[in-house]
């Protein structure tokens, strides 16, 4: 496992290219995502070595980015996707003392911990009874957590982008309002450009028979130039974007 | 049917005489126009698949304009079929009365607006507050322009004219208003932890979240989003109403079209390879899904677009409103953006402004807001023809006759003078009989009668003791001249 912060840009340049990979091109693109993640401030760790590394990695990133509000117990959300099921995220959030939410019932089966929790203020208790009351308590979730986990659909080394489709497991909020957000990218996601990654999204959508009600396309955190065109980072999204790289 | 736009508030020589003595203003666009100009070039220099991918860009966008109906109604059937709404816009009246119908359904207060120069084209906020609903634009620049009471200054970054000194200034103001903790300084993060504390708020409470639209595919009915902040995806995420005002000229057949221009707005306009957010969307919020908005709208503006479909200025609807243009004009680097007298600065403006207004609304800015350096030719990433539709423009205007006689009389008799070397020398001649009377510090500073609206606003140096031709003459008598 190799992480790479803002500050380890360099350092993660040589370290990320002696890890073994299967494709030569494949490592290519991996490192190429990764530089230019980081290049836009985001943060990026490389797990290599299996679901412990990942697990590992996603520990490590975890502790480094809700670090910043120092509240107890830290809350994280995370999109109730079958594919996370195998990293175990109640288990591995409870041994770093935050409390796992998923964006709605997990289809796994797997344990609903943030549905048994503190409903927001003025949100009903457990199991909201009208739609508009589940929905406003699902934002209400996502606005008051210090971290979104997410997968995503596919990635470019290119432009350092990830592609995150809605759906009713995967909402649009666990990436968007929480302080940081953190991607779990597998390497054979990532392709080498925007019209490459278009046609990836293309082929999803005849799979399933149109395409998600929205996709959005992540560089880095949120920023602006809008003040003496000085760059300044979170501006209404997440303040700290991360990815994890690796198989599970 | 042309558009309407806004009037420009003040006239011609008041806006320049307002922008020239404004020295603080002119530093802060003159450093984020080059900034931002330097940017763009390095980007196209480090990718050149953004280059590659150009040509392509601009075949689609012109194609498109060739079966504009056609694509706008199979965007229509697609957004249809997915649950949405499409309505068609001949101008600002229909745009305020559709949003205001969808408003009072339902019981709608509180409105948030992710940037979009389609709706300041037809002042929706004015629309709407008169109407009495609370508006709130979210992008940071924006926002700070709402605080200020002022239009945008750039089609990119509208308060790229304001000091951090005058934004702090409008957030202690706004701080006051809501009863807040003001910013507590003047640093980038400080100022921007202000606007994203207020702003969340305003996303969590909105009835209605109204954006503009860079691109619509026609093909699955999507509309393409482009931002950098993250508010373009509030508005698209948290009200459950979306209503997308988008130009009729913004829509491209295919994802094949689509693929190689997305790219295009960033690396033109901030020189990023793709900004941070891009957003597809097809449709409301689907069954199951536990956000997104209820209602999805899309309000196709035309606001004088389609008359302009298969004319000499056609090509101008294929714009992608990078704002390049703006950023290599040394007009719109000296003046600045509030000068134009329209949502639509730089080159852009001085084009679209008089072809959706009229020729009347803004007969200026063809003949007064352009040195014809071609620079903006040269900027452009969709190859627009500006400094070409800027002489068609200044023609068709003294066809029209809007010209005051009297000066297209001074041009004629000039022009008869002139066109020939007598008439040439002997103006010289009579000039520098005369020019005593003008000169102030060894320059002319002003002129008798036509020719005194020139040194207005300019001096000029004089005719010399000895003209170069009278020189030659001297030195090498009986030589050509």
């Amino acid at each position: 496992m190799v992480a790479a912060g803002q500050t380890g840009v360099a350092d993660m340049s040589r370290t990320g290219t002696t890890v073994p990979l299967g494709h030569q091109s494949d490592g290519e693109l991996v490192q190429e995502f990764m530089d230019h993640w980081v290049a836009l401030s985001g943060d990026a760790w490389l797990a290599l070595g299996g679901v412990d590394d990942v697990r590992r990695a996603l520990a490590e990133a975890v502790s480094a980015m809700v670090s910043e509000r120092g509240h107890a117990p830290r809350r994280v959300i995370a999109w109730a996707t079958d594919e996370l099921a195998p990293l175990d995220l109640p288990g591995l959030l409870a041994s770093l003392g935050c409390e796992c939410v998923w964006w709605t019932d997990h289809p796994g089966g797997a344990d609903v911990a943030g549905d048994h929790q503190d409903s927001p203020p003025g949100g009903p208790a457990d199991e909201p009874a009208t739609p508009g009351a589940a929905l406003s308590r699902r934002r209400n979730l996502a606005a008051a957590s210090d971290l979104g986990i997410t997968t995503c659909a596919w990635a470019v080394a290119d432009t350092g982008t990830i592609a995150l489709y809605a759906t009713p497991s995967t909402g649009r909020l666990p990436s968007l309002l929480p302080t940081a957000h953190v991607a779990l990218v597998r390497p054979s996601q990532i392709v080498r450009s925007v019209p490459d990654g278009l046609r990836v999204m293309a082929n999803h959508g005849a799979q399933l028979g149109g395409l998600p009600s929205a996709v959005n396309l992540v560089s880095g955190p949120s920023r602006s130039a809008d003040i003496e065109g000085d760059v300044a980072v979170g501006v209404h999204g997440p303040r700290r974007a991360g990815v994890v790289i690796g198989e599970w | 049917m042309p558009g309407v736009l806004p009037p420009a508030g003040a006239t011609w020589p008041e806006r320049r005489r307002r922008a020239l003595g404004d020295p603080t203003m002119r530093a802060a666009v003159a450093k984020s126009t080059r900034s931002l100009a330097e940017k763009k070039a390095a980007a196209y220099a480090s990718y050149p698949p953004g280059e590659a991918m150009r040509a392509p860009a601009v075949a689609a966008r012109r194609s498109a304009l060739a079966h504009t109906d056609a694509l706008l109604e199979e965007f229509t059937r697609q957004v249809e079929a997915h649950g949405g709404h499409v309505t068609r816009a001949a101008g600002p009246v229909d745009v305020g009365r559709y949003v205001l119908g969808i408003a009072r359904r339902r019981g709608a207060q509180r409105v948030v607006k992710s940037k979009s120069m389609a709706t300041e084209e037809v002042a929706l906020n004015e629309q709407l507050e008169a109407a009495g609903l609370h508006v709130r634009e979210t992008d940071l620049g924006e926002y700070i322009i709402q605080l200020a009471g002022e239009r945008p200054a750039h089609i990119l970054v509208p308060a790229s004219h304001k000091t951090r000194q005058q934004i702090r200034a409008l957030f202690d103001d706004e701080a006051e208003r809501s009863k807040v903790t003001p910013p507590t300084g003047d640093a980038t993060p400080e100022l921007t932890a202000f606007a994203r504390r207020q702003l969340r708020e305003e996303f969590l409470g909105a009835d209605i979240g109204i954006t503009g639209g860079n691109f619509l595919i026609a093909e699955t009915g999507t509309l393409v989003l482009i931002t950098n902040e993250g508010n373009g995806r509030m508005t698209t995420s948290l009200p459950p109403v979306h209503i997308a005002v988008v130009g009729i000229d913004k829509v491209v057949a295919t994802w094949d079209d689509l693929a190689g221009l997305l790219q295009q707005p960033p690396m033109s306009g901030t020189g990023q390879l793709l900004s941070t957010y891009t957003s597809f969307i097809t449709g409301p919020r689907r069954s199951g899904e536990l956000d997104g908005p209820e209602e999805f709208h899309v309000v196709l503006l035309d606001n004088g677009r389609h008359e302009l479909l298969g004319t000499e200025y056609e090509d101008i609807l294929t714009c992608i409103r990078c704002g390049a243009c703006l950023n290599a004009c040394p007009v719109f680097r000296t003046i600045g953006g509030q000068a134009y007298g329209s949502m639509y600065s730089g080159p852009i403006g001085v084009v679209l402004t008089p072809l959706l207004g009229g020729l009347d609304h803004a007969p200026e800015l063809p003949k007064s807001a352009c040195a014809m350096c071609y620079a903006c030719r040269d900027a452009c990433p969709m190859e627009i023809e500006l400094p070409r539709h800027i002489l068609a423009l200044r023609r068709t205007e003294i066809d029209n006759s809007m010209e005051p006689t009297t000066m297209r009389l001074t041009f004629e008799l000039w022009g008869r003078f002139w066109a020939n070397p007598a008439g040439y020398r002997l103006t010289a001649r009579l000039v520098r009989l005369g020019q005593w009377a003008f000169m102030q510090n060894g320059r002319l500073t002003r002129a008798p009668g036509l020719v005194g609206g020139w040194t207005a606003t300019r001096d000029a140096p004089p005719v010399a003791k000895e003209t170069f031709h009278e020189w030659w003459q001297r030195a090498r008598p009986g030589s050509r001249t």
